[in-house]
């Protein structure tokens, strides 16, 4: 099997940015990602794109900006995990010697498309009941407050950390003071216990990697695994919240891929669309016992200073939530931590990384997907 | 994820790739929500393993590949988790509260509950009825 690496990344600005075409967005990542990764254009020979609303077609809007007439190109819809999914499917291509150097793209444009909350979709069970995702999450969290007495202030204390974290990031959607944990707990509730400062902004961006061989360049990233699994029933039997077994089973087979455990990730950027989806993720990546996921944050552990950094680009509480454009955001403040250039965010120890990306929900499923990758220095 | 977005009218009455649903304005969508008839939940059951979908039209038991019938489910059952939503959704208007219902020797259904309160993990709920079509429980005296 050819190793597969990371030669390149790039991201656009996330945030609100209704004003800009939905390609302006891709294009600003995609030029950054083959400066990043030091190739001529042509030397692409795939583009895999990974988009949630599209709009269908803009891969080849994106296309006709940049050239590359002819390339294979195709997209993948994996809801939140769309960006990852394209990325995990580059990985594979590389790997197996289909493709030598492949073009990832994850890009999303929300503020074009609903003007509030994402409406639910009628043709899902639960979406015509109304089940808003934020309620996905809710009862989630109802289960850690009730079945393992998480506090308030133990979920607030994600909001807060990953808002300050992304303080630093300039490309981050939410740039204003980081809330304390009263003001996380006295914002607007959402769905009993999540407030609103608890829920990732929807958001407007666009992210781009470059994935390929074994170049010897020392930049480029070893791709240690990549693992990609869809949902499973998630129903009458399922004793853990939406979700878990789904980040479990990818986070399992990829600790194998690589030969890992969850002790040796230096960093991670997790899911963290709302705060209980980074506390209950760390659980199935092995970094605290079911029930003690909550823990984390308090403590420090997962503090930019922290012995485990989670989330120190702000994650998707802070960066905002572009659902495809979220996956390779992701992955390149992974790659910008792991080279040791992420400014102000940078984090001391940084030889292996890790990024998980969770999508959902369709009714009855455990996960539409989810994306574990790990990440080291090569 | 959702609760940052604009307020401005943006996106309002452009054509959107999601299918909104006829209660939000778009066309109308076929109903994939279970149905209660009288005192019992409509769906299928495994003849194998006697796995339970409050759904129909599925080729197989999702679980075992087995053949399925048909199978009225219990109206009793108990709480999964449960929340209150603050925000509107669709023709909902805040608060409403949702619960995932484990029916006695049935699926796992989405209801939503009388009260615009959170219940106890493991409360005993009953579906009552229905409302806008979809099932309605309170919690069982
Ligand atoms: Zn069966």
């Amino acid at each position: 099997m050819i190793q597969a690496m990371l030669w390149g990344v790039g991201t656009s600005d996330y945030g609100l940015q209704p004003e800009r075409r939905v390609e302006a967005l891709a294009w600003t990542a995609v030029g950054e990602a083959v400066a990043d990764a030091g190739i001529a254009v042509d030397e692409i020979d795939a583009i895999i794109v990974g988009s949630v609303f599209g709009p269908p077609g803009v891969a080849t809007r994106v296309q006709r900006g940049i050239g590359l007439p002819g390339v294979p190109m195709w997209t993948i819809e994996n809801a939140c995990a769309s960006g990852t999914s394209a990325y995990h499917e580059a990985v594979q291509t590389v790997r197996g010697g289909r493709y030598r150097c492949v073009l990832v793209l994850g890009v999303d444009q929300m503020s074009t498309l609903f003007s509030g909350a994402i409406v639910p979709e009628a043709t899902d069970p639960e979406g015509a009941a109304s089940l808003p995702l934020p309620g996905v999450y809710a009862m989630g969290a109802q289960r850690y407050v009730q079945e393992f007495g998480v506090t308030p202030e133990q979920l607030a204390a994600v909001a807060v950390k990953n808002k300050r974290n992304g303080l630093d990031n300039p490309r981050a959607q939410l740039r204003k003071a980081a809330p304390t944990i009263d003001e996380v707990l006295s914002s607007r509730m959402i769905a009993d216990p999540l407030t609103f400062l608890q829920c990732c902004p929807t958001s407007d961006g666009a992210g781009a990697l470059i994935v390929g061989g074994d170049r010897g360049n020392p930049d480029d990233l070893r791709i240690e695994a990549s693992v990609s699994v869809s949902g499973a029933l998630w129903d009458h039997r399922s004793k853990e919240v939406w979700g878990y077994a789904c980040v479990a089973r990818a986070a399992e087979q990829a600790y194998a891929e690589a030969g890992r455990t969850p002790a040796e990730m230096d960093v991670l950027e997790v899911h963290d669309a709302f705060t209980i989806g980074e506390i209950m993720t760390l659980e199935a990546l092995g970094l605290a016992p079911l029930g003690k996921g909550a823990e984390l944050a308090p403590s420090g552990h997962t503090a930019r200073d922290g012995a485990q950094p989670v989330n120190p680009s702000g994650g998707l509480l802070s960066r905002g939530h572009p659902l495809g454009g979220t996956g390779p955001a992701q992955i390149a403040e992974i790659a910008w931590q792991l080279r040791g250039r992420a400014g102000a965010r940078q984090i001391t120890r940084h030889r292996v990384g890790m990024v998980e990306t969770m999508g959902g929900a369709a009714a009855g499923m455990d996960g539409n997907a989810c994306v574990v990758t790990i990440l080291s220095t090569s | 994820m959702a609760a940052d977005a604009p307020s401005s009218e943006l996106g309002v009455g452009r054509p959107t790739k999601r299918r909104p649903g006829s209660a939000v304005g778009g066309l109308p969508v076929a109903d994939s929500r279970p149905v209660l008839d009288g005192d019992a939940v409509l769906g299928l059951r495994c003849t194998v393993c006697r796995y339970p979908v409050a759904q129909t039209g599925i080729p197989w038991c999702p679980s075992c590949y087995g053949p399925l019938e048909p199978a009225r489910f219990d109206t009793g059952g108990t709480a999964f988790s449960s929340t209150v939503a603050r925000i509107p959704v669709g023709t909902r208007k805040a608060p409403f509260a949702l619960a995932y219902l484990d029916l006695d020797d049935g699926p796992r259904v989405l209801v939503h509950l009388a009260e615009p309160e959170v219940v106890p993990l493991g409360a005993r709920l009953r579906i009552t009825g229905m409302d806008e079509g979809d099932l309605l429980a309170e919690v069982a005296s």
